[in-house]
């Protein structure tokens, strides 16, 4: 019992901490929330089954293989690249001067946008993902990890250990944190805000769709809703492990993925949500930010 | 000045409509149609919308009803009782002659009251709680069976057929899944049969793995769920994935395509308690026939209900010549009807006399009734 909700809260809690990383880089570097991220997760799904939908009925490729997968991923990862870039572009860049809440507005609106563009142009009803080449488990004592569930986890691990290379390690990674520590002086030294800034949204968006086809397949049904519920746990986790630090989204989404489980599974799930919160606003009362985040008035 | 100007088009525009579609409703006769037409139990008012209309085809094409066309008014409650209350008092206010829905018995039970103030007759195609009937409302009918029926049938299904005596019980609180899932719980005890685990979950949500790991700590041979598909379809997939070889049974509300389309191989071996196949009987036939020449696909499970619900209505407004809802009432209560469905009757509280309840198997990706 206890090993298998461990199991299902880290699964959750990866899937979370991937969603995270998109608000908190993106907080990190121009101080905004970005409402419009849980629907480009769930453009991301969409996106997959779109994608496999268009491989197995040209019959390029079997439903049940690898590369069909990866394709979906990749299809996925481009379109909502593609999606953030332009929406940063559209909604938000034109808004970086204004006061704050301007471009909060813009990105509810964003939000609001493409959940009914979802709606309208795929259909409210679930559509049911494919069953794909991962099947079977391994079964424990106590328990029993799916293949699915270990697709799952490690490609977030990958996921994560990639951007903190690229953050860590390169250029591109450097201006990133040279923008998140100051845009004026990071500028004066001749470095391309608005490129960096694209590339935030760039990876975060990517981050997403890979979360967004990964959980299509764990539950095997999507709709245009999921959005809303994954943005509000993920924004949940990025604030619990501290918005704008990204070791902080990793283990705030984690975090969370383990409470919701184990609440679940031993006390209630009817609570679910309300221990993820409750959790959320202890923190916040005792650590006003987050748990790994830094004060940002003694940063600037 | 220009912005002056854009308002007084925009309201002369606004204006132009409502004095449009007024005229142009002025001499229809109205019916109200209510369920969850969109939404995540889209396919429920799918059925409910493709039963309605043949009725009201077949009927303008001989001429309407007392010589006015019938002019469909949808309601869309998305299953949510707030929404039901609000498509109701719509209904009222528009003067609808009758109103067949709604879909869910969570929605059909708080808008039966605000018909009944406006002197509407109701006759719902798929609610099963018995509340439904049981308030003593003169306008209410159903069509179908009531979950006492069906909780008894799946209890009898469990232990004479299946002869299993270990039953976790999850339903999702809604009216009618919790009414179902107790009606049930409540006929295995009259066997001598205590549910080992008694739970449920909320309707929407995706992952239900911590429940149905705490359930597999029980040991059940058989779980029963009282729910709707979107949820089944989820606890199937999600228990075959945990390793549970726990028998899966639910009732009517289970009983889509798309749960057999979208759970795949987890629904296989899954029972269903529902009415017997409808494609054998001889009076559904035509139904059954228009709906594929229509639509392309076959019937629902309550899309016949549907047909019937509204024809109904149709025929005792034609007998009674007249739009008083207390008539009309009146008259489907003391007839006795011959419908698509077959030979059908009501009590004075607005159930069927006979509803008959079997279970059906999931067998290599279809709905087989067993014998």
């Amino acid at each position: 019992m206890l090993l298998q909700q461990l199991v299902n809260g880290l699964t959750l809690g990866s899937v979370y901490a991937l969603i995270a990383l998109g608000y908190t880089m993106v907080y990190g570097i121009i101080e905004l929330i970005n409402f419009a991220h849980g629907e480009i997760y769930m453009l991301g799904a969409y996106m997959g089954i779109v994608t496999f939908g268009l491989l197995t009925t040209l019959n390029l490729m079997a439903p049940d293989s690898a590369l069909t997968l990866a394709c979906m991923m990749i299809a996925a990862v481009l379109f909502c690249g593609a999606c953030g870039i332009t929406i940063e572009r559209l909604a938000y860049r034109p808004l970086r001067t204004a006061p704050r809440l301007s471009p909060l507005i813009s990105a509810l609106g964003v939000s609001i946008f493409l959940q009914n563009f979802v709606m309208l142009a795929q259909g409210p009803r679930d559509k049911g993902f494919p069953e794909l080449f991962i099947q079977g488990g391994i079964d424990l004592p106590g328990g029993r990890i799916s293949a699915i569930q270990i697709f799952i986890m490690t490609t977030s691990v990958l996921m994560m250990w990639g951007l903190h290379l690229l953050v860590r390690r390169t250029r591109i990674g450097k201006a990133m944190r040279a923008t998140a520590q100051d845009k004026q002086m990071a500028e004066l030294v001749g470095i391309d805000v608005n490129r960096v800034i694209s590339v935030t949204f760039l990876i975060g968006s990517a981050l997403a769709a890979v979360a967004g086809v990964m959980v299509g397949m764990y539950y095997g049904l999507i709709n245009f809703y999921i959005g809303y519920i994954a943005g509000m746990k993920a924004f949940t986790a990025a604030v619990l492990g501290g918005i704008g630090s990204i070791p902080g989204a990793m283990l705030g989404g984690i975090l969370l993925g383990l409470i919701e489980s184990l609440g679940a599974g031993y006390i209630s799930s009817e609570y679910k949500d309300v221990f993820a919160f409750a959790i959320l606003i202890l923190v916040l009362i005792f650590r006003p930010t987050g748990l790994l985040g830094t004060d940002t008035s003694k940063r600037a | 000045m220009g912005r002056g100007w854009l308002r007084v088009v925009c309201n002369a525009l606004a204006l132009l409509l409502l004095v449009t579609t007024n005229a142009y409703a002025a001499g229809t006769l109205k019916v109200g149609v209510a369920g969850p037409l969109t939404g995540d139990q889209g396919a429920l008012g799918q059925e409910l919308k493709n039963g309605v209309t043949i009725a009201v085809e077949e009927w303008n094409a001989k001429g309407g009803l007392l010589g006015r066309r019938i002019e469909i008014v949808w309601g869309d409650d998305q299953h949510d009782p707030k929404q039901a209350v609000a498509v109701a008092n719509k209904f009222v206010n528009e003067e609808v002659v009758g109103v067949v829905g709604h879909f869910n018995s969570s929605c059909s039970i708080p808008a039966s009251n605000i018909y009944r103030d406006g002197g509407v007759v109701q006759l719902t195609p798929a609610s099963t709680n018995p509340r439904f009937t049981e308030r003593g409302l003169w306008n209410v009918f159903r069509v179908c069976g009531r979950d006492d029926q069906q909780g008894g049938a799946a209890a009898n299904f469990i232990v004479k057929k299946l002869k299993k005596t270990k039953v976790a019980v999850l339903h999702d609180k809604t009216t009618y899944g919790q009414g179902l899932a107790d009606e049930t719980v409540k006929a295995l005890e009259k066997a001598g049969i205590k549910p080992v685990y008694y739970g449920n979950i909320t309707q929407g949500e995706k992952d239900y793995r911590p429940v149905l790991t705490s359930i597999k700590q029980t040991n059940p041979e058989v779980l029963f769920y009282g729910g709707i598909y979107p949820e089944a379809i989820l606890l199937t997939k999600q228990m075959r994935e945990l390793g549970m070889k726990t028998a899966f049974i639910s009732g009517d509300g289970v009983w889509a395509k798309e749960f057999v389309e979208i759970a795949g191989k987890a629904a296989e071996g899954a029972f269903i308690t529902f009415t017997p196949d409808q494609t054998r009987i001889k009076e559904a036939q035509g139904v059954i026939q228009q709906h594929k020449a229509k639509f392309g696909t076959a019937v629902g499970a309550y899309t016949v209900y549907s047909y019937v619900a509204a024809v109904l209505l149709f025929e005792a407004i034609a007998a009674t010549q007249s739009t008083d809802g207390a008539k009309i009432a009146e008259h489907i209560r003391k007839t006795k009807w011959k419908t698509a469905l077959g030979p059908i009757q009501f009590d004075h509280k607005g159930d069927v006399l006979v509803s008959p309840y079997v279970v059906w198997e999931v067998k290599n990706g279809r709905f087989v009734e067993l014998q």
